[in-house]
Parts: C-alpha cells; sequence; structure tokens
C-alpha cells in the first residue's frame, strides 16, 4: 500500500505545483473534448429535436439506430475514425491522425449519439400541453418548435455535461486516434494508462484526481440543472 | 370543416355558427352537435357530463382542430390569433410568472406596454400585488394561483374571443369571483367568451346563456342536440 499512499502525496505536490507534461495533458483533454462535444452538440441537437417533436415515417427506426449507438464500444468508433482518417483513408490527406482534431472527430462520434437520443427523449418527456398552451397564446409552428426547445432547455443542459463527462474520461479513441504523443495529443486518461504501465503512479493518481474533478464538478451542475428544471 | 371570414365587426351578429359537428377519437366519438351558435359580445357556457365533449368543442371553437365532419363557421374575426383558450389543467412555461403573463404579447411582437397591461391582467385574474408575483417561479406556486396567472395570460391578449374551460375547477370560493368578475370585464370590453364549467355559481355570476351537451349518441343512433338550457 505504501506506493499508493506515497503516489497520493506525490500527485497532491503535483498538483500544487504542475509539470508541462501535466498541465499538457490536461490541456489536450480539454480542448479535444471541447471539439467534440461542439460537433455533436451542431448535428445531434437539431436532429435529436426532429426525432422527438416531429412525426414521419421513419421516425421509430432512425430512434433505434439512435439508441443502439448509445453502446457503440469506444475502440470499435477508434477503429472506424482510423481507417477514415489514416494516410489510405477517405479523410487521410487532411494528416488527422495522430492529432487533436482527428481524437475529436473519434470523441464527436462518441457523443453524437449521446446527444441525439437524449434530446429526443428530452423533448418526448416534455408536458403535452406544453405545445397547445403556445398555440392558444397565437405561436406560429416556428415559435410553438422553437419555445418547445427553450423549455427543454435544462433537461438539454443535462445532456451537455452528460456527454462531456463521458468523452473526457475515455481512453480507447484517444489513444488509438491521439497516439497519447507526449505534449500535443496525450490525454489525461491516456496519460494514467501509460504512467501506470510504467509503474510511475504519481503523474497518474494526480490526473485522476484532475478527472475526479472534473466528475465532481459536472455532478455538481447536473444537481443544479436538475433542481432549476423541477417545475 | 372550418370557415373563417373577417367581415364587418360591429359586436353584433353570430360570432360562430356550427353545424353537424362531430368529432372522433380513435375511432371513439367525442362529440357530436347538430348545431350551435354563438353571438358575438355574449357569455355562453357550456354544460354537461364528464365526457360529453365540452373540451372537444372548445378546441375547436379555438381553431386548433377542425372537426371530423360538419361545419363551423367564423365570423368577424381574423383567425386563431383573436381567439385563446384556457385549458382546464393550465401550462405555465418554466420561467418567471411576468415572461409567463406576457409570452403571448412577446409571441405576437406586442410587447410595447407590457408592464402596464401586466398590471390589468393580474389584477383582473385576482392578483391586488402583481409584481410581489412577477419574478417567481411556477413550481412556487398553488393550484389556484397557476389557473389565475394562466388566466391573466390569456386575458392580457384582450382576445376577441376567449374560451375557457374549467376555469374555477382549482380555485377556492374568492378566486372564483374573481374568475367572474373578470370574465364580465371582458365581455364589456366587447369580447365574446365561451366556457365550460360545472359550476352553477360562474353561471350565474356571468349571466351567461347555456348550452347543454349530452352524451345521446350512446343511446340513440343519431344525435339530439340540447342547445337552450
Amino acid at each position: 500500500m505504501d506506493y499508493l499512499i506515497n503516489g497520493v502525496l506525490a500527485a497532491l505536490a503535483l498538483l500544487a505545483d504542475p509539470d508541462e507534461a501535466t498541465l499538457s495533458a490536461i490541456r489536450a483533454s480539454l480542448i479535444s473534448t471541447a471539439w467534440a462535444i461542439l460537433v455533436a452538440f451542431a448535428l445531434g441537437l437539431p436532429l435529436g429535436f426532429v426525432l422527438g417533436y416531429c412525426r414521419f415515417f421513419g421516425r421509430n427506426a432512425l430512434r433505434l439506430v439512435s439508441d443502439t449507438l448509445l453502446a457503440f464500444p469506444t475502440v470499435l468508433i477508434g477503429l472506424l475514425v482510423y481507417a477514415l482518417i489514416t494516410s489510405r483513408g477517405l479523410l487521410g490527406e487532411y494528416g488527422l491522425l495522430f492529432s487533436l482534431p482527428g481524437m475529436a472527430i473519434g470523441q464527436a462520434v462518441l457523443a453524437g449519439p449521446i446527444v441525439t437520443s437524449w434530446t429526443a427523449q428530452a423533448v418526448e418527456n416534455l408536458d403535452p400541453r406544453c405545445a397547445g398552451t403556445l398555440l392558444t397564446l397565437g405561436a406560429d409552428r416556428w415559435q410553438t418548435a422553437a419555445l418547445t426547445l427553450w423549455e427543454c432547455r435544462y433537461a438539454i443542459g443535462m445532456v451537455l455535461i452528460t456527454a462531456f463527462g463521458r468523452v473526457v474520461t475515455e481512453v480507447g479513441i484517444a489513444m488509438m486516434l491521439g497516439g497519447n504523443i507526449r505534449y500535443a495529443t496525450r490525454t489525461m486518461t491516456t496519460a494514467i494508462a501509460l504512467e501506470t504501465s510504467k509503474g510511475e503512479f504519481a503523474q497518474g493518481i494526480a490526473l485522476g484526481l484532475v478527472l475526479l474533478l472534473i466528475a465532481f464538478g459536472v455532478n455538481i451542475i447536473l444537481a443544479m440543472l436538475k433542481r432549476r428544471g423541477r417545475v | 370543416m372550418n370557415e373563417i371570414s373577417s367581415g364587418p365587426q360591429d359586436g353584433h351578429g353570430p360570432l360562430y355558427e356550427g353545424h353537424g359537428i362531430v368529432q372522433i377519437y380513435n375511432g371513439h366519438r367525442a362529440l357530436a352537435i347538430d348545431n350551435v351558435t354563438v353571438m358575438h359580445g355574449e357569455v355562453v357556457c357550456l354544460v354537461g357530463p364528464n365526457g360529453c365533449g365540452k373540451s372537444t368543442l372548445l378546441r375547436i371553437l379555438a381553431l386548433l382542430e377542425e372537426p371530423a365532419s360538419g361545419t363551423l363557421a367564423v365570423h368577424g374575426i381574423a383567425g386563431r390569433k383573436d381567439v385563446t383558450l384556457l385549458l382546464q389543467e393550465p401550462y405555465l412555461l418554466n420561467m418567471s410568472v411576468y415572461a409567463n403573463v406576457v409570452l403571448g404579447l412577446r409571441l405576437q411582437h406586442r410587447m410595447k406596454g407590457a408592464k402596464e397591461a401586466y398590471v390589468l391582467a393580474m389584477r383582473d385574474a385576482g392578483f391586488p400585488e402583481p409584481f410581489a408575483f412577477a419574478e417567481r417561479s411556477p413550481s412556487e406556486l398553488s393550484g389556484g394561483e397557476r389557473q389565475r396567472i394562466a388566466l391573466a395570460s390569456r386575458l392580457i391578449l384582450t382576445p376577441k374571443v376567449l374560451l375557457l374551460d374549467e376555469p374555477t375547477a382549482n380555485v377556492d370560493a374568492k378566486s372564483a369571483r374573481a374568475v367572474a368578475r373578470a370574465i364580465l370585464k371582458t365581455r364589456n370590453g366587447g369580447a365574446t367568451i365561451v366556457c365550460a364549467t360545472h359550476d352553477p355559481a360562474l353561471i350565474r355570476a356571468t349571466e351567461a346563456r347555456t348550452i347543454r351537451l349530452g352524451r345521446t349518441w350512446d343511446e340513440e343512433p343519431s344525435v339530439t342536440p340540447d342547445l337552450e338550457a
């Protein structure tokens, strides 16, 4: 147990005075996650809203696909996106492999179904009287749709931070698409995996604590959103 | 089928003229009425047992849905924006009371003078201190307060046609009197009010004409209307 206790003590010292490698891993994690969430929301939010709000042929099939993709294994996502961005792949000419944008693409594929399915669920769960009320107040079709989305804002905020939490703690995609390159694509999770395999617990635990802090912060925001969303 | 004619708005003559209106949900008949007429500027109460189609008729009059068969002619209004319906269990959006009450004005791009209109509408709905509620969330309100806030959000629109579904169902006697006063004031302002209710006190207080609906189609193949009470 001594090595764990020593690791925690060294981690606390490292957090108090972080070195460049630790800061770089935190930075890489946050940048790739932010881009991934941005892309996932840009595509997943409108798609999820349409799936939850509109009634059209094929909607249930699309919901099923989206829900199934929630269980998409991260290594499989890594493999598929790797095939896409490798030098022989469709996007090979852009040099995305082993870069932060390449990692962000894979992580966006991971976050996309979360955003889509849970946005659709949030819209479906909204009180059906909401749309009727808006119509009786003189709203047109577009105003009704926009305000329905606005009414789901707390639930969508929860989708956002859930997706963020899922992506920032993910390791398979980051390892396969980022290549775990020091000071470049090494994230907190891949650094923890590497340092642990080397028997260097201090940096691993330090980064683990940062991840825990992020998870803690995310849960605090989640709890606040849940409270505010309760009418 | 609904027919809307803007026509002259002199406050006289029929507003709604419905013939042979039948509504069907999931294969079940929810409403069947041979003739229904509502004149401009009157207060009409729809009465009858549960399930006789009062709420269904209100939704049709609100132009939110079309009947499965029959015709409804609407005279003297431009369209759905002149009509507003207060549901039996009103929904308030997850925003402040003030934002909820002025929401209709915002949707119709009529925000000029909204604060003054808010005060008037809230007072008419029985809130003597309107700004004491302005920043409160709907979750902090009682059922009766929510009902009256929802009523204020309709009154503020100064609609030509105000449709109310059981407006006194969730409120105490004092609030019910406030609702009746609001109905009379709205009528005196030139509007037409159609109200589904089980509350005889509301009918008396608003001097309303009643239209009685009955579930006659359960027993008889052809519908017999029973309009005037």
